[in-house]
């Protein structure tokens, strides 16, 4: 077996290792990772991240990093993976040189940013094409990472390579993303913090995962909570400033150095609960103490005054999708049941629950973005209610830190800014921009602009992910100066420590109507035969289907192209309205739903009406006579034709199979197609942060709304807002970006000009039919023309 | 924040850093990926900012050719792309991008937008490629902005628009090249300075020139 069209290529070298190795289908050897002398200095900094650094890790070591955030083990990793950019910095000394595509893993801290996939199988196939593998090669490949990363299998029945990854939990987005690495046979696995945002149980089962994959390999794993790690580890590497080595040696070594658990410089963020599982101890005591129960129940004891916020036997439904119809919604069974809540003046209370247990879908509900399937809830609204989003940078709107705390207009004249900006430690910042800020720092600043509506209810989505101890303690105190002056604050957390100072529990678990886990009536899990089956590359399909979903992408843009020439014939109203009826015959053929289909051709209509009434009023002749209505209704019909055939066939219109086709079969250049087809599969998650930033401005009061009754106000309002909100979503963008860019390079796509796809793009029956209707819409109106005189 | 000229903020000629120097052509995975975003996020971007074109209907309905007024706004990734990403193609694919990504959220011209985005993105395309990509400056922002108003405006011209008379058709030139202007070569250059400002843009040269000024 060998790749296609490799030989002519450069590195061919490095591929056909690839392809004899796999070929024997035995593991990889173990790779060594040496640095010497590597000094890096980022553009424009003035101290290296990496100052003057010599480290060795022979083949198959299991070494853990350790050290502040800051210390340089991200950028340390990226170099062990030679992804350090060298455009963006200063580079001296020798790092690993680059080996054949993806034999350095890299994973990172969010899965989400490595996701490129449509599905989870064409995910896993994005590595195996950037390296050319040949199809047979690519199916092998993922079918055996699926299975090895514990993607697809006994686990968890209901995935194979058709699900779509956006629709996974945090845990399997973790594995995908494993998988997605595994499947270039890697002889090093780097890992940057891939458990932070995780709960324990699911870490647990991910690392388990990670170990066994690690089998045979280096493993380099950067992490804050180091105790679980310890015990499969054969060293560890203490960081300070520069990523200086403090510390290294057997974990037996280093803690008797002192350097571990309890040293600032080792773990600061387990400073004040050194000990192994301490924290542990005490969440299992906050829990034990209420007893699995809404323990807000005990909170609202007689002796305690009027809840804030009250709900009682609350039903929750998971959201609604987007194409799911609201019948079809309602008709899903419920997520969460069975849910009370108490919130009293001063209280914190913390949601609990494994990650996609439904925690956000709760907050959206209490906080009023969505209506709960049924029980009661009375909450503070408006003013009384503010909200501290997981991503602060989603909340910021205004220029400078000074001006964002007082920029929501239910921020009282009279409030005392600079006394805000102390107690978070900003007052040196005040005209700083917020963005510039650290993270910790950011944090503090979302949370006292939300404190600065002098808000009752004071709710905050996952407040201490990622924060050291000095930020974490800093972010306590203002929950707890928030609490004194009697807001009721409700957080949704992982965090062992935060739930141990909370005054009730609310653990989701207990509320979890568990189709998937419990004994829902899933596939057997059954023999090795069937998990293989259930790794099968399969093109994306969606349901319910259209006929025009059987043509390959490049005939749906000959229709689009061939309407849009047939148009152009169009000269009379008569002409145009016999075209359009070709149009209206074959427009059953592109058929999902019905009501699909009438809202598609919505906004042509409209596009059509408003062309019709503009050149009735622009044309050459009179307006309002006869005449010029009839050459706007030509104008209409015409540009109708132009348009719909278009809008019908793109609906079967995947970006994937378009890609398949560009790259595959008009063999257009490999990266720009295969990055434009990422973006656009992952084009859902930019329009959730949109409407997310833009949920978080209403439940600031900054509607986005236009009202008769203050025109201008509300339209400035609304321009305002929109604005900033765009703002917002281009630097998540940006963000997301370079880490999505450095999980494609880690996954060999730097040097993938010359790529293979997994599928192919096949041109059949159907595709003739189609080009016979490409031919006839561009035909069709010049026929009909002629015909007429 | 600064109070440089802009020719020395974020413009000038491409001495310095190492981004700035390496072959035009040599996109590095960061600059794909971001001016794939760029365009996805401007494709959804136009759908929020529909309410928007709502708000001038009536002036549209009043006089066909305001319907220019808002155009500008069209032609802001190509615009973005070009200054963050500074690599010949980057306006043109941001530009298709989003055009691809409006037909598929129910946007209203089908294949149409598809070439509009193509002619928008020309447009940006070449007045930076008359500078042989080395100047970023406001002017060359402008003479993009308004280029692609002007191709733009052709194209609607003769085919969305071709029963409107000349007169109508001039007025409409007017309000495109004056939105093409403002909403875009301004709007959009004000923008990158202030993603420049909040620091995400340090992997790239417009960010990376910035940085090192103020160093």
């Amino acid at each position: 077996m060998s790749t296609p069209s490799a030989a002519d290529g450069a590195a061919t070298d490095a591929d056909s290792g690839t392809v004899a190795r796999a070929a024997s289908a035995t593991a990889p050897a173990a790779t060594a990772l040496t640095i010497t002398d590597l000094t890096w200095v980022p553009s424009g900094r003035s101290r290296p991240t990496l100052d003057a650094l010599s480290l060795q890790i022979p083949a198959g070591q299991r070494v853990l990093l350790v050290g502040r955030s800051g210390s340089g083990k991200s950028t340390l990793l990226r170099a062990l993976a030679g992804l350090l950019d060298e455009s963006t910095g200063e580079l001296s000394g020798s790092m690993p040189l680059a080996g054949r595509p993806g034999e350095r893993a890299l994973l990172l801290q969010q899965p989400l940013h490595a996701i490129v996939g449509a599905s989870v199988g064409r995910d896993t196939a994005f590595g195996p094409e950037n390296a050319r593998c040949s199809r047979p090669e690519i199916q092998e490949r993922v079918s055996r990472a699926l299975q090895e990363a514990r993607v697809v299998g006994a686990e968890d029945p209901r995935t194979s390579a058709d699900s779509i990854p956006w629709e996974l939990s945090g845990g399997q987005q973790q594995r995908l993303a494993l998988a997605g690495s595994l499947a270039l046979e890697p002889g090093a696995l780097l890992l940057d913090e891939p458990l932070s945002m995780l709960d324990g149980p699911t870490a647990q089962s991910v690392r388990s995962a990670i170990l066994e994959a690690a089998r045979g390999r280096t493993l380099v794993v950067a992490d804050h909570r180091i105790e679980d790690w310890l015990p499969h580890m054969d060293r560890v590497i203490v960081l300070g400033d520069g990523a200086r080595i403090l510390a290294d040696g057997t974990p037996a070594q280093v803690r008797a150095q002192g350097m571990l658990g309890g040293s600032a410089a080792a773990d600061p963020g387990r400073a004040d609960v050194s000990g192994a599982g301490n924290a542990d101890a005490r969440e299992a005591a906050a829990r034990e103490a209420i007893s699995g129960e809404p323990a807000a129940e005990e909170a609202s004891a007689e002796s305690t005054p009027a809840p804030l916020l009250r709900a009682r036997d609350l039903t929750i439904r998971p959201r609604r999708r987007e194409g799911v119809s609201a019948r079809a919604h309602r008709a899903l069974p419920p997520l969460l049941t069975g849910i009370d809540l108490d919130l009293t003046p001063g209280s914190l209370t913390a949601i609990i629950g494994p990650s996609g247990s439904g925690k956000t879908t709760l907050l959206r509900v209490l906080l009023g973005l969505d209506s709960p399937a049924a029980g009661s809830l009375e909450a503070p609204r408006g003013a009384d209610l503010a909200f501290v989003p997981q991503e602060p940078e989603h909340s910021f709107l205004a220029l400078t830190v000074r001006e964002e705390v007082t920029a929501s207009p239910w921020v009282p004249d009279a409030t005392d800014v600079d006394a805000l900006l102390r107690t978070a430690g900003l007052e040196d910042l005040a005209d700083a921009s917020p963005y510039t800020l650290s993270g910790g720092q950011k944090r503090r600043l979302a949370v006292i602009s939300a404190l600065a509506q002098r808000p009752r209810l004071l709710v905050l989505d996952e407040p201490t992910v990622g924060l050291d101890a000095e930020s974490w303690a800093q972010q306590q105190a203002l929950l707890d100066s928030a609490r004194a002056e009697g807001a009721a604050v409700l957080v949704a957390t992982h965090d062992p420590r935060l739930i141990a100072r909370a005054d009730a529990v609310l653990d989701l678990a207990a509320h979890r109507q568990d189709r998937a886990l419990a004994t829902g009536p899933g596939p057997n899990p059954g023999t090795s035969g069937e998990t293989a089956a259930r790794t099968l590359l399969r093109p994306i399909r969606r349901r319910p289907r259209a006929l025009t979903d059987a043509l390959n992408p490049l005939s749906l843009l000959l229709i689009a192209a061939a309407a849009v020439a047939g148009s152009f014939g169009i000269a009379t109203w008569q002409t145009g309205l016999a075209s359009l009826a070709l149009v209206a015959v074959l427009a059953p053929l592109s058929i999902r739903t019905v009501r699909g289909t009438l809202l598609r051709l919505v906004p042509v209509g409209l596009a059509a009406a408003g062309l019709w009434w503009s050149t009735m009023l622009a044309s050459e002749l009179p307006a309002f006579t006869a005449g010029s209505a009839l050459l706007g209704l030509k104008e209409a019909l015409r540009i109708a034709y132009f348009v719909a055939p278009g809008v019908l066939a793109f609906t079967s219109l995947d970006p994937t199979a378009l890609g398949d086709a560009l790259g595959g079969r008009l063999r257009l250049p490999g990266r720009p197609v295969a990055a434009s087809v990422a973006g656009l599969v992952r084009a859902g998650l930019t329009a959730d942060v949109w409407s997310r930033v833009l949920e978080i401005r209403r439940l600031r009061g900054l509607d986005a709304r236009f009202s008769w009754r203050h025109p201008l106000r509300s339209s400035v309002q609304l321009v305002r807002t929109l604005s900033s909100t765009t703002l917002a979503v281009l630097l998540d963008a940006i963000r997301s970006a370079e880490q999505q860019a450095l999980a494609m390079d880690a996954r060999g796509f730097q040097q993938a000009q010359r790529r293979t796809w997994a599928l192919p793009s096949r041109f059949s029956v159907a595709d003739a039919t189609g080009a016979g209707v490409a031919f006839g819409l561009a035909a069709a109106p010049w026929v009909i023309r002629g015909l007429t005189g | 924040m600064s109070t440089a000229p802009t020719t020395t903020s974020t413009g000038g000629t491409s001495e310095g850093s190492a981004l700035a120097r390496r072959p035009l052509l040599a996109y590095r995975t960061v600059d794909l990926v971001l001016t794939v975003a760029i365009g996805v996020v401007f494709g959804v971007v136009f759908v929020g900012w529909g309410q928007v074109y709502n708000l001038i209907t009536p002036l549209q309905a009043a006089f066909p050719p305001a319907v220019g007024l808002l155009t500008g706004v069209f032609f802001l990734p190509a615009l973005l792309a070009a200054l963050i990403v500074r690599r010949p193609g980057a306006a043109l694919l941001a530009e298709v991008i989003a055009a691809f990504l409006s037909i598929g959220l129910g946007g209203q011209w089908g294949f149409g937008a598809i070439l509009s985005g193509l002619i928008q993105g020309a447009g940006v395309e070449l007045a930076f490629a008359l500078t042989a990509y080395r100047r970023f400056t406001l002017p060359v922002a402008i003479l993009g902005s308004v280029l692609s108003g002007l191709f733009e405006w052709v194209f609607e011209r003769f085919v969305y628009y071709a029963e409107w008379s000349w007169t109508f058709a001039f007025a409409h030139l007017g309000f495109f090249l004056v939105s093409s202007v403002l909403l875009c070569g301004v709007l959009g250059w004000a923008l990158v300075k202030l993603l420049v400002g909040t620091g995400a843009l340090s992997a790239f040269p417009a960010g990376q020139r910035m940085r090192t000024a103020r160093a």
